[in-house]
């Protein structure tokens, strides 16, 4: 069992290997267009620190940014899940913080929030803010009207039906959002740096691009692929663990 | 239970989704004390009297009537529900299950808080779970997770239960087991129960009344049961009222019942 | 931005799908990547289009706006466009890794590349630039240019910090984020800057160390010198560049003619601008310059070699 579970992302990492390196065959693209996972390894092993050092500056834009919408997020779905108010005058704030598309806001961002990860943070903020608030304000909706109705014969008020009932039945659809979150952050972190940075795997993309390194740009974008799988898993596991007992989760 | 536990008066109630009447001008007696099961064809409105009783929203229905105490109290925080679905939340093991109606009302403090417990621990153990206090719903039988249900129940120490066909997504045996155990717990309380079953309500069942048509009207008169509950299912009576209770669930109409020649 | 992945993308897409097939036509169809948006630097080939010197030489050409200037050159060497314009110091980095171009033409015969900061600002000469913050845009050579330039003030790269703006130079220096700013173009950021009402001054370049070069040179793959539409091409250019200088307001008319979008102040003060820097002779071929700048980005460790000049520099016979 356990070889079998190892074997598995062995087995698509080859595949995936390989249809690259078929990709780049039966295309002829030149390598100063789409290098080949060969030369991409190369740099990878050549230039490690380099890759690092700006993997760890991305790494820490995407944890922040996570972390906040996260609980920004979690704090407006239960405001909106309380008050009636505040659904009249959030809901469209929502959307439309769905509907600007994070690009266009990014200049912006720079310009107030200045280079450093500050923006980056705000842009990874920005663009998981919906997807976490709406799932999880979804999730504390939908209760089952069952222990609604239970709560309610034995004389819950609000608050207590909020905080025994609703909040732990919604809390897979937290998780949802959660992973949903954790797929989309990079790209808000990512798209922050190549507006303006002065470090990060987006700025090292731009810089080696521009100095037709495409080899390291790709070997950048190699690594924040992987970090973005990592981080994924982790907060899979994270929100399983924290809805330990829904049975198919 | 020192004091007779209040029976149930409703008068005049009245349900419609628009133009359509569930039930209008329905009156009933449910005694307290005793034992009232209801019965009769699916979609009838059993679930919505209850409901009504029960003081739950009726999503989308005007309502109208009252629906009171016969003490003169009110009914509000006398009542314990009791549905179908056992309504266990998977996220907590079966002992804060069964506490979930002192949490919800934040009396789980203090010194309260271990009298509670203990209450619950030896509920649990009545009705024979004493072993999985600490197990997740999900590893339950259903007959385990409507006795957990029914421990909840009596926590809550009200003097009026309701109950909506509890029994009828279980087993044949670990129906005619839990029965059994409800009649035991809940003696001397006033109890509501709709089922769809005659045979459960025969069995545990002081009064059993038969609710029919649109709008839904009782049938007349109520059938009691003699001796005491749970009923053997193969005594003659028995037998005669299962018949009789068919009759008039097909038919529809009050049949005279055979062998009782004054009405009730 | 993202648009450069799409662009990257849709390469790939182009590659997998083949080369589009050309049809024997009586105007000899040519593409040209231009490196940016229409602006007063393209005034040569803009009037040579409206002006119908391409067509008079036989030429249907079609110009394309990218926009990520990195993207032309590597679609020309990928054989996937006739032409591009770019820059002579991204040509040297672009050789350098193997990219298989030739420089056939100058349009702009002057660095544009400049050091910019606020007019009324602190900094006053370039010493001045020590402990402070440097904004740039994706050129790929600044660490080159300001290292030459900090060089005559006894400072290094490592004096200062920088930090990549993308495009947007003119309001990271204005709003005070960063000190100055490298990659400006002075006929256009100063301009900007100008109409804003927050003036900038500009530190040159060729000024301060670096050796001069051609700002924006028009590329091909350099295994298609034979290529006659190419002549074709110079000489147009060239009867176009003539037009320009001689009749500089109708040349304008016929720049703004081509789309009423490029009438603004803007294009009108940096067409003003960029007339004089126009290269007069736009086939010709200044080796020295080449060579010279070679050697500085070889210098700079921007490049690890300076291959022969005729591998990436062509004077093509008429």
């Amino acid at each position: 069992m356990s070889a079998a579970v190892l074997l598995r992302p062995v087995i698509l990492t080859f595949g995936l290997l390989s249809l690259w390196q078929a990709v780049v065959w039966i295309s002829g693209a030149p390598p100063y267009i789409l290098p080949g996972p060969l030369a991409v390894g190369e740099v990878l092993i050549a230039k490690p620190a380099l890759l690092l050092r700006h993997g760890a500056v991305t790494a820490a834009e995407i944890v922040m940014g996570l972390t906040l919408g996260a609980l920004f997020g979690a704090i407006s779905a239960l405001t909106l899940s309380a008050s009636r108010p505040a659904r009249r005058w959030m809901m469209p704030v929502l959307v439309i913080s769905q509907a600007l598309p994070v690009f266009a806001l990014a200049p912006m961002l720079t310009l107030w929030l200045g280079y450093g990860m500050a923006s980056k943070v705000a842009m990874a903020t920005l663009i998981i803010y919906f997807p976490v608030t709406s799932a999880f304000y979804d999730g504390l909706r939908r209760t089952e009207p069952g222990w609604l109705d239970l709560a309610r014969t034995m004389g819950a008020g609000r608050f207590a039906v909020l905080r025994y009932v609703r909040l732990p039945a919604a809390l897979p659809a937290f998780g949802s959002g959660l992973r949903v979150a954790a797929a989309v952050a990079p790209i808000g972190a990512v798209v922050g740096e190549w507006v303006g940075s002065s470090a990060g795997l987006g700025y090292l993309m731009l810089n080696a691009n521009a100095r037709m390194q495409v080899s390291t740009m790709f070997a950048a974008l190699v690594v924040l692929a992987a970090f973005s799988l990592i981080l994924f898993f982790v907060i899979d596991r994270g929100v399983k663990r924290l809805v330990r007992w829904q049975p198919d989760a | 239970m020192t004091l007779q536990a209040p029976g149930i008066r409703i008068d005049g109630a009245s349900l419609r989704f628009g133009p359509l009447a569930v039930f209008d001008q329905l009156d009933l007696t449910v005694e307290g004390g005793r034992w009232t099961c209801l019965l009769g064809p699916s979609g009838v409105g059993k679930t919505s009297l209850l409901r009504l009783v029960a003081g739950l929203p009726a999503e989308g229905a005007s309502v109208a009537g009252s629906v009171r105490a016969d003490d003169g109290g009110g009914l509000q925080d006398r009542i314990a529900y009791m549905a179908q679905r056992d309504l266990l939340m998977p996220w907590a093991s079966v002992l804060d299950n069964v506490l979930i109606g002192p949490r919800l009302r934040g009396a789980l403090k203090g010194a309260a808080r271990k009298t509670y417990r203990a209450r619950a621990m030896e509920l649990l153990d009545r009705v024979g779970l004493a072993d999985r206090a600490n197990a997740m719903p999900s590893e339950l039988s259903g007959g385990m997770r409507q006795r957990t249900a029914l421990a909840r129940t009596l926590l809550e120490d009200r003097p009026i239960v309701l109950m909506d066909e509890p029994f009828s997504a279980l087993d044949a045996l670990s129906r005619y087991r839990l029965q059994d155990l409800a009649v035991e717990l809940l003696g001397g309380r006033t109890v509501l129960l709709i089922t769809h079953d005659p045979l459960e309500a025969l069995r545990v069942a002081d009064r059993v009344e038969v609710l029919f048509g649109t709008p839904a009207r009782l049938a007349q008169p109520a059938i009691t049961p003699t001796g005491p509950a749970p009923r053997a299912t193969d005594g003659a009576e028995i037998v005669r009222l299962h018949q009789a209770l068919l009759n008039r669930l097909a038919g529809g109409q009050a049949h005279p019942i055979p062998g009782r020649e004054a009405a009730e | 931005m993202i648009v450069r992945l799409f662009t990257l993308t849709v390469l790939m897409a182009a590659f997998i799908m083949g080369a589009a097939p050309r049809g024997a036509m009586a105007q000899e169809k040519l593409t040209l990547l231009l490196d940016w948006f229409i602006n007063p630097d393209h005034a040569p080939l803009i009037v040579a289009q409206e002006g119908g010197y391409f067509a008079r030489h036989g030429l249907d050409v079609e110009m394309l706006e990218p926009a990520d200037p990195n993207d032309p050159p590597k679609l020309v060497a990928a054989g996937k466009a006739d032409l591009a314009v770019s820059y002579q110091p991204q040509l040297h980095i672009q050789v350098a890794a193997d990219l298989p171009l030739a420089r056939i033409a100058t349009l702009v015969a002057t660095p544009l590349n400049s050091l910019v900061v606020l007019e009324d600002g602190p900094i006053r000469e370039i010493a001045d630039l020590k402990g402070k913050t440097i904004g740039y845009s994706v050129g790929g050579f600044e660490t080159a240019l300001l290292g030459a330039m900090l060089a005559q003030a006894d400072l290094t790269i490592d004096d200062v910090t920088l930090v990549n703006v993308n495009f947007s130079l003119s309001p990271s220096l204005i709003s005070g984020q960063v000190d100055a700013v490298i990659g400006a173009f002075r006929n256009f950021e100063l301009n900007q800057m100008d109409i804003v009402g927050e003036p900038g001054r500009a530190f040159y370049p060729e000024e301060h160390g670096v050796p001069a070069y051609d700002e924006l040179i028009v590329v091909a793959r350099n295994d298609r010198m034979d290529d006659p539409r190419f002549k074709a091409f110079l000489r147009a250019v060239e009867e176009a560049t003539t037009f320009v200088i001689n009749h500089p307001e109708e040349s304008w008319q016929m720049f703004i003619g081509r789309d009423a979008e490029l009438d603004d102040e803007l294009n009108r003060r940096a067409w003003a601008d960029t007339l004089p820097r126009l290269a007069l002779r736009p086939a010709a071929l200044d080796r020295g310059r080449y060579q010279r700048f070679g050697a500085f980005m070889k210098a700079s460790g921007l490049v690890d070699v300076t291959p022969p000049i005729d591998g990436y520099a062509r004077d093509i016979e008429p």
